[in-house]
């Protein structure tokens, strides 16, 4: 097909589009339906609010948690913006590095108070599977978002994606289980958004694809 | 093109399009063509104009598919530019795994000068001949022969619906070629 007769069919099939918010709003829109899920999810199962213990470590880890959560989303949202500026993908690297490093700073703790008894590795499957669950409306709600963008850096993206979702469900499930041991919750719950976030960057262009053109024959 | 006034000219034509103006939205992708055109051919990694226009394209049509990204506050050029980046490593991506994939020749043996592009023909050239070969291998083979050569389903499918493994499939389809490959040269 010659390139003005491809020009004159796309010109023919255009329709009004609604635009794309902004990444700020889409961020806000993906946290209120997150939070509203989780909340929904906290009815169902409530909370063990005795076991709170508004110390002043667990106040930080929770804030970097969450803004981890919310860093990660924006800049998953900035990425599927054409012409963007890069340096967004590294909004979340502060509170992430401020999470890492009271999950870090737990173990050390742990293990100056029990000794290396402190360092056990225990296993967390209740987390993971409560993650799983406050985890699965935002997960399909931020890939539904950002497969309305333009898939410019589909594993930066869908990496991000994960990140987010991981550290929101993650905030969920530690107001759920304040305590535990500080090896455990680095390895299961850091590990989990690790994790992810490789098996979100592994799928992602199969996820995350340019759209076609229903009817447009090229070539 | 790169002047401020231009600029601004060609995201009023693509704030249009996004309101749904077909004139404008020509209008604008008959402007940009050239400067696309222009932005693969300095890239110096698609040497044929076939090629050049083929990236010209495929950015053309990513441009329609997420038009709705375009964000009428922010200059068009880089939003733009940055799809026919993407778009253009894309395409080297592709031809990159195209040209590992296959291998350039001079000239292609023709069927009818060639005598070792005739084997398939002469040998096996009679259908009739072939279909009872085929009737007269025993049943393992004669299924693996129908399912992975005649109804080229892959060795998952084959397995899948004639119950045996994947293993004894590949044995089956081996075997039996062997027994048609000497039935049919012994016939000939």
């Amino acid at each position: 097909m010659e390139t003005s007769q491809l020009i004159h069919e796309l010109a023919g099939r255009t329709q009004p589009v609604r635009r794309l918010a902004s990444p700020w709003q889409r961020s806000a829109i993906w946290f209120a339906i997150s939070v509203l899920y989780a909340l929904a999810v906290i009815l169902v199962q409530p909370l063990a609010f005795k076991q709170w213990q508004l110390e002043t470590r667990f106040v930080i880890e929770q804030t970097a948690t969450i803004a981890t959560a919310v860093t990660a989303a924006i800049a998953a949202f900035w990425s599927v913006v054409p012409g963007s500026d890069r340096r967004w993908v590294l909004l979340p690297a502060a509170p992430l590095a401020v999470w890492l490093a009271m999950l870090g700073k737990a173990c050390v703790g742990d293990w100056l108070q029990l000794g290396w008894a402190g360092l056990a590795l225990g296993t967390d499957w209740d987390c993971v599977w409560l993650a799983a669950i406050v985890g699965f409306v935002p997960a399909a709600a931020i890939v539904i978002m950002l497969r309305r963008g333009a898939p410019m850096v589909p594993r930066t993206s869908l990496a991000l994606a994960a990140v987010a979702v991981a550290a929101f469900a993650n905030f969920a499930i530690r107001l759920h289980h304040p305590g535990g041991i500080g090896i455990t919750i680095l390895a299961w719950h850091f590990g989990m958004v690790a994790l992810l976030a490789c098996i979100a960057a592994l799928v992602a262009r199969h996820v995350l694809k340019w759209p076609r053109v229903q009817g447009v024959m090229r070539g | 093109m790169a002047d401020s006034a231009e600029t601004a000219r060609l995201a009023k034509l693509m704030r249009a399009a996004q309101d749904g103006d077909s004139a404008a939205y020509a209008q604008l992708l008959t402007e940009i063509t050239p400067v696309l055109r222009r932005t693969v051919q300095r890239q110096r990694w698609f040497a044929q104009p076939a090629d050049v226009e083929d990236v010209v394209q495929d950015i053309l049509v990513s441009l329609h598919a997420v038009r709705a990204t375009y964000d009428p506050n922010r200059p068009f050029l880089p939003w733009l530019l940055a799809i026919a980046r993407n778009r253009m490593v894309d395409a080297l991506r592709r031809s990159g795994r195209r040209a590992v994939n296959e291998v350039s020749v001079a000239e292609y043996p023709e069927t009818s000068f060639e005598e070792r592009a005739n084997t398939s023909e002469g040998v096996y050239g009679d259908p009739e001949a072939l279909r009872r070969a085929i009737g007269e291998l025993p049943p393992g083979q004669r299924r693996a022969i129908e399912l992975l050569k005649l109804q080229e389903l892959s060795l998952k499918e084959a397995s899948a619906k004639s119950g045996m493994s994947v293993g004894a499939l590949k044995v089956a389809v081996h075997r039996g070629m062997i027994a048609l490959r000497k039935a049919l040269s012994s016939g000939s």
